[in-house]
């Protein structure tokens, strides 16, 4: 065999494994436990706009949809105009009246909450993106921040797969009328959790690169300058002021394990240690700088790292549980 | 039922139904997929592929278009002042070397960045955390009583998402120049019937040394004024009145 069947080889066997890592079929165990997950953050992001709805959502509220589309979600176009841009959309941007913003909001609501329980999951977590994204636009630039960005990403893959497959309304339905059968192994669910996977691991790199760049990341003292915010703060942990090599140590293991993520998550001997130092580090800025659903957003993307096998171990008892007192037969 | 059987079940099961049992030979011709084995036909593979690889690049693409900016060549002396410094060189010198390849392929995915809400970095407290900006206001009502606020303050604003959406309009209305700044303004004027004031200040951080010399982060003097805006009624645009040190 000479150069040419070498490389046709190599080719065939390089397809054979994308194709195994892209498409083949996997329990939606993973992806729909990031669904119960996901879905019960969107929920609550969003029934908090409830408490201020008019003045972070409705047209002339904070920024007034008209000053945001005009001047803040603009392009430049070659006479020097500016022009809002036609793909940042929201479905905010045509609604005038205060009473159907509040009625978006509940339906909302409604779709967030179905996609929880997984009751209508294709369509719900179809209605559940399209409403994250209509949510996060209205508000970027404003009050948008990494909460807003995570939602999306895993409301967006989660219309991919069959999200609903497990521990679901939906499930449950089935096996009332007597479809006892298991969930089927899923390539689109494979799929779903592939993509996720992968953002993730962008979104720690440019982290980790962005951070390298800063003077403080490098010093090996910026973990101080973040908890010795008090805006952010939600437990004082400013005697860290008398232990600089602690500050230094958490500094640093958190620019390189941000930076090194995309790589280390892929081995099966440093999977769980790079999955329990986020679960550390995002429960950590969940604890002490008050972001609490972001630090639970992240640790809930983690999990798409683990494998559906585990998360059946994990989930199963609780669920059979829970589908039987809601059966009646509990 | 083993846990083996349930990651690797196919979508349908190998045992043929009774009902297909009794369908002729030739409509159950189409062979049944093993346990595990890639779907789907190859010419579907290489089309999902592409859109893969496509959606994947986008991604990666947002990032790394909005971390990277333009560079100087190395050694590169702009014009002098009159003082014999170097001046500021403007964006529009011919010497700034452009990230080409990021932001022509940035420029080919934006419509679909911002369709999926992908178009953002992620840089998490980077490159460095800094203090945080905080707006007070006042509104006179039309009786004369006066309400003052600040935003992000954890008694006035709950739970504490709200707080930290009201910390997020503090902290953007530095990206998005003083404007906004009126915008708020204007949003109180209207909510409370009188006019505003509205002062932008940041919150200075304290080191290690100053902590354990006693000094508190919260100690009024870690505010520094940034600038104020005013607005007269809900009809009348707010002006900004003094921007001492202002950063916009």
């Amino acid at each position: 065999m000479g150069i040419f069947g070498d490389i046709r080889s190599y080719l065939g066997e390089a397809w054979e494994v994308w194709n195994r890592f892209w498409f083949k079929p996997t329990d939606p165990a993973t992806l729909s436990l990031i669904r119960v997950l996901a879905g019960a953050l969107l929920f609550y992001t969003h029934l908090v706009w409830t408490f201020d709805l008019q003045a972070f959502i409705g047209p002339e509220g904070w920024l007034p949809v008209e000053y945001l589309r005009n001047h803040l979600q603009v392009t430049e176009q070659l006479d020097g105009t500016l022009t809002p841009i036609w793909s940042v959309w929201s479905v905010f941007f045509w609604i005038e009246q205060p009473w159907a913003v509040w009625c978006v909001h509940i339906l909302a609501l409604v779709v967030f909450f179905c996609l929880m329980v997984g009751q209508f999951s294709r369509i719900s977590s179809v209605l559940g993106f399209l409403l994250a994204v209509s949510y996060a636009q209205r508000v970027s630039p404003g009050a948008f921040w990494g909460l807003d960005k995570v939602n999306c990403m895993m409301a967006l893959y989660l219309m991919l797969g069959p999200c609903g497959a497990r521990y679901s309304l939906d499930r449950l339905w089935r096996l009332r009328r007597g479809d006892t059968s298991e969930a089927p192994a899923s390539a689109t669910a494979n799929l779903a959790i592939r993509l996720l996977q992968m953002q993730l691991c962008i979104i720690y790199l440019f982290s980790g690169l962005a951070k390298m760049q800063g003077e403080n990341w490098q010093a090996g003292t910026a973990v101080w300058w973040a908890v010795a915010n008090f805006e952010y703060q939600s437990i004082d942990m400013t005697w860290l002021a008398g232990y600089p090599a602690l500050v230094a140590l958490a500094t640093h293991v958190t620019v390189f394990w941000e930076s090194f993520y995309i790589a280390l998550i892929w081995n099966r001997f440093m999977l769980p240690i790079t999955l329990w130092i986020a679960v550390a580090v995002h429960g950590g800025i969940a604890l002490f700088m008050g972001m609490i659903t972001f630090g639970l957003a992240m640790i809930f993307a983690n999990l798409s790292f683990v494998s559906p096998s585990t998360v059946r171990r994990w989930v199963d008892p609780l669920a059979d549980r829970v589908a039987l007192k809601l059966s009646g037969d509990g | 039922m083993s846990k083996k059987r349930h990651e690797n079940q196919p979508a349908r099961s190998d045992e043929p139904s009774k009902a297909e049992k009794t369908q002729p030979a030739k409509k159950r011709a189409k062979p049944k997929r093993p346990a595990g084995e890639v779907p789907w036909h190859p010419a579907v593979r290489v089309i999902l592929s592409v859109l893969v690889i496509l959606h994947v690049t986008a991604v990666f693409v947002a990032p790394w278009a909005l971390s990277t900016k333009p560079a100087l060549p190395p050694g590169f002396v702009g014009p002098l002042d009159a003082n014999g410094q170097p001046q500021m060189i403007p964006n529009n010198h011919p010497a700034w070397q452009m990230p080409v390849v990021p932001q022509t392929l940035h420029k080919a995915f934006s419509h679909y960045l911002n369709l999926a809400y992908l178009n953002h970095g992620y840089e998490f407290f980077a490159p460095d955390p800094s203090g945080t900006h905080v707006i007070d206001y006042q509104v006179t009502q039309p009786d004369g009583t006066v309400v003052e606020g600040r935003f992000p303050d954890l008694e006035q604003q709950w739970p504490r998402l709200l707080y930290h959406r009201h910390m997020m309009l503090a902290e953007q209305t530095q990206r998005m120049g003083l404007e906004s700044g009126q915008h708020y303004a204007d949003h109180l004027a209207r909510l409370h019937g009188g006019p505003c004031r509205l002062e932008l200040s940041v919150h200075l951080l304290l080191s290690p040394a100053d902590v354990l010399e006693g000094k508190e982060i919260d100690d009024p003097k870690t505010y520094q004024f940034i600038a104020s805006v005013e607005s007269q009624s809900e009809n009348q645009a707010a002006e900004t009145i003094a921007i001492p040190g202002g950063t916009q």
